[in-house]
C-alpha cells in the first residue's frame, strides 16, 4: 500500500512540476512533502480510481493524517 | 468624522484597546485612527473622489478604510492577485478618479474628477470584485451598512476573541472578518505572506481562538499538528459547500468550539449562518418569516433570497425578480428536514474556493491536436470539495497516454494550476441529455 500510494504522489508530483522531499517515509508530516493541497485532492481521488475506495469519505472518526505514515494506515484502515 | 462611519464606531470605543496584532506588534485602536486620521488629512478627498485601492497590504488597507469611509464617494477594493489589464477595466467601470497602490506613495490620478457626485447625503460606496473566473470580475456595490448586516457589535463579548486573517481583506469573507473584530472590539492577528505554517505558529503566538476559512483550508489546518495548539472557541467556514465531513473533523478536533457554516457571496452579502452542526440549512427556513433571511427554493432547484439590505447596482437588479428575491444561482435540494446545497447552476466547479468554469477548460483542452471532443465537470474530493475532471474523446490513431500529457501540458501553460484536469479519462462518445445538451453532472 505504502509503495502504492508513494507512486502516486511521484507521478502527480512530476506532471504537477513540484519537488518532492528526497527520503518519503512514515514521518515525513505530509504537509512538508511538497504535495500542495491540490496535489492531495489528486492523489486521493486516484487513489480511489485505482482502489475503489476513498477512506476520507467514509471513515466514522473524522481526523485527517499529518504523516505519510498515518496516511499509509488510513488506507490501509479501510481497505475492503 | 461623519455619523454612521468606520470611524465613527471605532470612536465608541476605548482608544487603548489593542485592535490589531502583526509580527511587528500591536497597535491600538487609537493610534489606528490617528494613522487614518494623519492619512485623510495629507490627501484631502472630496465627497466627489473615487478612490481605487489597489493591492494594500491588511494593515494600509484598514487604515485607509477608517480615513475614507464617510469621507468619499466610492472605495474600490481591489487584491493584489489582480493583472494590471483587469485592474485598468474595474477601475474604468468603477469611474475611479486616484489610484492608491501604497500609502507612502500617495495617491495618483487615473480619472477626472466627477462634475457631480455624492454631496455627503449618501454613504460611502464599498466596491468589492466577485471572485467569479471568466473575464473581468464583476463590480458590487456595498455600504458599511450592508457589508455589517450580520456581523456582531458586543464589544464585552468582542473583547474575548482573537481573530485570524486568513483571508484577503479586500474580498468580501476577508471583509467580514476584519469588520467583525474590529466593530466587536475582538484583537484581529494579521500574519506576514507566508506558508500556513507560518501563519499558525504566528497564530498561536497570539492565542487566536476564533478563526473563519474555507472548507478545504480547515482540512489543510486539520493536516498540522500546531493548529492543535490554538485555543479554537469559535470556527467559521464560508465560501464553499461545507460538507458533514469537515463539520465533523472539526467538531471531533474542537468539541467546545461553537462551529458556524455562513452562507455569504458578495453579491448576496453575508445571509445566514447555520450553528447546528449539520450540512445544509433547515428546510423550516423555506418561506418562514422567522428565518435569517426570506429563503425560497425555485422549481428549478435555485435558492432565493430576499435579505433586508442588498448590495445596489446593476449586476444585483437584475437577478432579482418581482418579489424582491435574488437568484443566488446555487442549486439546493429539500431532503427531509434539510436542504442541501448541490453547486452552482452554470455547473461551475469550485476548486477549494477558487471557481472554475467548465467551458473555459473545455475550449483550451480542445485547442490541443488529437482531442476530437471534451467535457469537463467537477468530481467530488473530501480534500478540496470538488476537483476538476474531464473526458476526452480522441481522434482515431491517437495514443491516449501521449494525448493526456500534451492535455495537462498545454492547460498548465495556459491555466492556473486548480483550472487544470487532474483526472482525465477517454472515452468513445460523450453523453447528452434528452435536450440534446451537454450533461454537465458528474
Amino acid at each position: 500500500m505504502k509503495a502504492k500510494i508513494i507512486d502516486v504522489m511521484r507521478e502527480i508530483s512530476a506532471e504537477s512540476e513540484l519537488q518532492l522531499v528526497s527520503e518519503l517515509d512514515d514521518c515525513t508530516v505530509l504537509l512538508e512533502s511538497g504535495l500542495d493541497s491540490l496535489g492531495f485532492a489528486i492523489l486521493v481521488a486516484r487513489l480511489e480510481e485505482e482502489l475503489g475506495y476513498d477512506p476520507f469519505s467514509i471513515m466514522d472518526e473524522p481526523v485527517y493524517p499529518r504523516t505519510l505514515g498515518e496516511f499509509v494506515s488510513i488506507y490501509q484502515k479501510f481497505a475492503p | 468624522m461623519t455619523a454612521g462611519s468606520l470611524d465613527a464606531f471605532l470612536a465608541g470605543m476605548d482608544a487603548e484597546r489593542n485592535s490589531l496584532v502583526t509580527p511587528s506588534g500591536f497597535i491600538t485602536i487609537g493610534e489606528m485612527r490617528d494613522a487614518a486620521w494623519k492619512l485623510a488629512a495629507e490627501y484631502q478627498f472630496s465627497r466627489r473622489s473615487r478612490l481605487a485601492l489597489c493591492g494594500l497590504f491588511s494593515v494600509e488597507l484598514i487604515t485607509a478604510l477608517i480615513a475614507f469611509d464617510g469621507v468619499v464617494d466610492s472605495m474600490l477594493l481591489l487584491p493584489a492577485s489582480l493583472d494590471e489589464g483587469t485592474i485598468a477595466v474595474l477601475m474604468e467601470s468603477a469611474e475611479s478618479e486616484w489610484r492608491i497602490t501604497n500609502l507612502q506613495e500617495g495617491p495618483y490620478r487615473v480619472g477626472d474628477a466627477m462634475a457631480a457626485g455624492n454631496e455627503g447625503v449618501q454613504p460611502t460606496r464599498w466596491i468589492l470584485a466577485t471572485s467569479g473566473t471568466t473575464g473581468v470580475p464583476k463590480l458590487i456595490e456595498h455600504t458599511l451598512e450592508t457589508l455589517c448586516r450580520t456581523v456582531k457589535r458586543d464589544s464585552n463579548r468582542g473583547v474575548e476573541f482573537v481573530w485570524g486573517l486568513l483571508y484577503d481583506p479586500c474580498r468580501f469573507a476577508g471583509l467580514q472578518v476584519v469588520l467583525q473584530a474590529l466593530l466587536s472590539g475582538s484583537l484581529l492577528s494579521i500574519p506576514q505572506t507566508g506558508k500556513i505554517t507560518d501563519h499558525i505558529e504566528f497564530f498561536s503566538s497570539c492565542r487566536v481562538n476564533a478563526l473563519s476559512a474555507t472548507p478545504s483550508l480547515w482540512r489543510k489546518l486539520l493536516m498540522s499538528k500546531q493548529t492543535e495548539t490554538l485555543p479554537l472557541c469559535q470556527i467559521t467556514l464560508g465560501g464553499e459547500i461545507a460538507d458533514q465531513g469537515i463539520l465533523d473533523a472539526l467538531k471531533y478536533a474542537y468539541p467546545g468550539a461553537r462551529i458556524t457554516h455562513i452562507y455569504a457571496s458578495t453579491e448576496a452579502g453575508s445571509a445566514f449562518a447555520v450553528q447546528d452542526g449539520r450540512a445544509g440549512f433547515p428546510a423550516q427556513w423555506l418561506d418562514h418569516s422567522s428565518a435569517p433571511v426570506m429563503l425560497r427554493v425555485s422549481d428549478d432547484g435555485h435558492l432565493l433570497l430576499r435579505p433586508a439590505l442588498l448590495p445596489a447596482g446593476e449586476e444585483v437588479r437584475s437577478r432579482i425578480d418581482t418579489n424582491g428575491y435574488l437568484d443566488t444561482e446555487d442549486l439546493v435540494r429539500v431532503e427531509g428536514d434539510r436542504v442541501y446545497f448541490l453547486g452552482r447552476v452554470s455547473g461551475a466547479i469550485n476548486v477549494g474556493g477558487n471557481k472554475v468554469t467548465p467551458e473555459e477548460v473545455e475550449n483550451h483542452i480542445r485547442k490541443v491536436s488529437g482531442v476530437l471532443d471534451v467535457r469537463v465537470f467537477g468530481k467530488r474530493s473530501s480534500i478540496l470539495g470538488e476537483i476538476v475532471t474531464a473526458e476526452v474523446v480522441a481522434s482515431t490513431g491517437y495514443d491516449v497516454q501521449e494525448l493526456q500529457r500534451s492535455i495537462q501540458k498545454y492547460c498548465r501553460s495556459q491555466m492556473e494550476n486548480w483550472q487544470v484536469p487532474a483526472m482525465i479519462s477517454f472515452v468513445p462518445a460523450l453523453a447528452v441529455n434528452a435536450a440534446g445538451k451537454r450533461e454537465r453532472c458528474s
